[in-house]
């Protein structure tokens, strides 16, 4: 066997978390006697408009997306994220994550480490949080600064100060004041509304689908936008990595959470993906789209890091990057992710990369520029090896067409990804998301549950 | 400088066009994929764009953007209706302003979607 071969990295933290009951008998006799309590969606502290659930992350927790995290965080480990980005068991980790409620809700309950807390979604049974502390968030403003960092104390990356306008930043700013951390554990398992069903694989499904279709090296694509041929190029081009031989799979993870107006909608993200695969151009036995709940942060360098600890989870090699990952407005440096996965950035407690620390991450970054058409080639060319002049596809150009009800031609957006994009626009009346479809989004969620 | 305004042509706005003479005036982007014609703006008509869409602007090329879809949409029926890229298309489109930011008003909730096979 050839030393250059590259085996399947073990999950982040060396196993994956799965807490989640199966047996509907077993989880009665969980919850028997618990007071229980109706997640709340968390809502924007000025405007009111929901920005967050925390059921998506209950779900990507117990699932075992973020391994090795097991539940709702001790103050202890938050503030240990916040100085180091690591978790109290050493393993990198980019953000906070607890489970808040209000002060009011809190003294209704009377509840206190020790004690089992039933949490319902949508008037049913889902999971249960077993309390091991009790803190208080005493500075919303601190932990969403401290969260992303500042000009003055990341002077690496961070360009502006964070503020009301970053969608991230506002999620922090918004948590209620009490945290009660501590395990979570599934106990009624949501059922998946379609489209979402399909593309549904937790990181043990999706390492058992790899181990099905032969993919020892898998390159994962993040997205949270309908695809256009760059994206394709993207794809298919970064796949050549791989170790002696291109990658095997191509895995897209659709992040699948709270939207902002002007996104494609989530159905049409996934499908689109989907659509490219079903179209033969990229093969579907090399390309597998999946989704992972989690309402984005934006955290660029940040965020990258998180995403890198999903999909290692999924069993992942490879994760490309390009430029302003995960990012919204210029608090970042564009490259930051790159900077991140190249260099390390000592401020955020990366001296060297994520993958050359200790506790840190097997993933391999393949940090890739820009494709844009080539009129001179003739085709969908690499801004780094093409020396002729390009015309940029950019996504405000192709949804001002599609805004127009303009189909775009097939160079820049497959047919059949159009196709996918105008399905879901009859559906919603509308081709992006509206205030409407945020809305609602947040209202039905994308699962349902039975009664347990 | 002069000002223009760029509308995009699919196989549907292509059909509508046949025949006008306006096809010896497109102009292709993406190899030839992307099919487009460019209307011309005077200083004075671009001004009254500005003045009545507040979220239109001029980019570095002098192509006037972002006006609703209800303004793009008009500014194709113009162009197909009176068989030119002149001023009077422009001054087509403004002649129903109202009735287009009727329209602008109600694109956040609802846009109608192409018909496509």
């Amino acid at each position: 066997m050839s030393r250059f071969i590259i085996e399947r990295p073990l999950p982040h933290g060396g196993r994956l978390v799965e807490r989640v009951i199966t047996d509907k008998e077993v989880a009665k006799k969980m919850i028997k006697g618990c007071p229980s309590y109706e997640i709340k969606p968390t809502l924007h502290y000025e405007t009111q408009v929901p920005v967050r659930n925390v059921y998506r992350e209950i779900m990507s927790i117990c699932y075992g997306f973020f391994s090795p995290v097991e539940g709702s965080m001790k103050q202890a480990e938050v503030e240990r994220i916040l100085k180091e980005r690591r978790l109290l068991n050493e393993w990198i980790f980019p953000y906070p994550l607890v489970f808040d409620i209000s002060k009011e809700d809190y003294k209704k309950l009377g509840i206190g480490p020790g004690d089992r807390l039933v949490l319902n979604l949508k008037g049913k049974p889902f999971a249960i949080l077993d309390i091991e502390e009790v803190w208080e968030i005493d500075n919303h403003e601190e932990l969403a600064h401290k969260t992303f960092g500042t000009p003055e104390d990341n002077p690496e990356v961070v360009k502006e100060p964070f503020n009301k306008k970053h969608p991230g930043w506002v999620i922090y700013r918004s948590l209620e004041s009490i945290v009660l951390a501590g395990k979570y554990t599934i106990i009624n398992e949501p059922k998946f509304k379609p489209p979402f069903d399909r593309f549904w694989y937790p990181p043990r499904k999706a390492r058992e689908e790899f181990d099905k279709r032969g993919w020892r090296t898998v390159i994962n694509h993040q997205t949270r936008n309908v695809p256009h041929v760059g994206h394709e190029f993207l794809m298919k081009c970064a796949a050549f990595t791989g170790d002696v031989e291109p990658c095997h799979g191509i895995l897209v993870n659709a992040i699948i959470g709270v939207k902002r107006r002007g996104d494609y909608p989530d159905e049409a993200i996934v499908e689109g993906h989907e659509a490219v695969n079903l179209g033969g151009y990229i093969k579907p036995e090399r390309h597998l789209v999946s989704m992972c709940l989690w309402d984005m942060r934006y955290g660029n360098p940040l965020e990258s890091l998180l995403h890198g600890i999903i999909r290692q989870n999924m069993g992942c090699t490879h994760h490309m990057f390009g430029r302003d990952h995960a990012a919204v407005g210029e608090y970042y440096d564009k490259w930051a992710t790159q900077i991140l996965w190249t260099k390390g950035i000592p401020s955020f407690g990366f001296p060297a990369p994520p993958t050359d620390v200790p506790y840190g991450l097997h993933i391999r970054p393949q940090n890739m520029r820009e494709f844009s058409y080539c009129p001179t080639c003739k085709e969908m060319a690499y801004s780094e090896t093409c020396g002729h002049k390009r015309e940029k596809l950019s996504g405000s150009f192709l949804r001002g067409m599609v805004a127009e009800g303009v189909q775009p031609p097939a160079i820049i957006m497959r047919p059949e990804v159009y196709k996918v994009i105008v399905k879901w626009w009859k559906h919603f009346g509308y081709p992006f998301c509206n205030e409407k479809y945020v809305i609602n989004k947040e209202k039905e969620l994308e699962v349902d549950l039975e009664d347990l | 400088m002069a000002y223009f305004m760029v509308v995009l042509l699919d196989d549907s706005r292509m059909s509508k066009i046949r025949g006008t003479g306006l096809e010896e005036k497109i102009q292709y982007m993406f190899g030839g994929e992307l099919r487009c014609l460019n209307v011309e703006v005077s200083e004075e008509l671009k001004d009254k764009i500005l003045k009545e869409f507040d979220t239109a602007r001029v980019d570095s090329r002098g192509a006037i953007t972002d006006v609703p879809v209800a303004f793009m949409r008009e500014l194709f029926n113009q162009v197909a209706e009176k068989k030119s890229l002149g001023p009077e298309v422009i001054e087509g489109v403004l002649a129903k302003v109202d009735e287009i930011k009727e329209l602008a008003a109600k694109e956040s909730e609802y846009l109608p979607p192409p018909e496509i096979d």
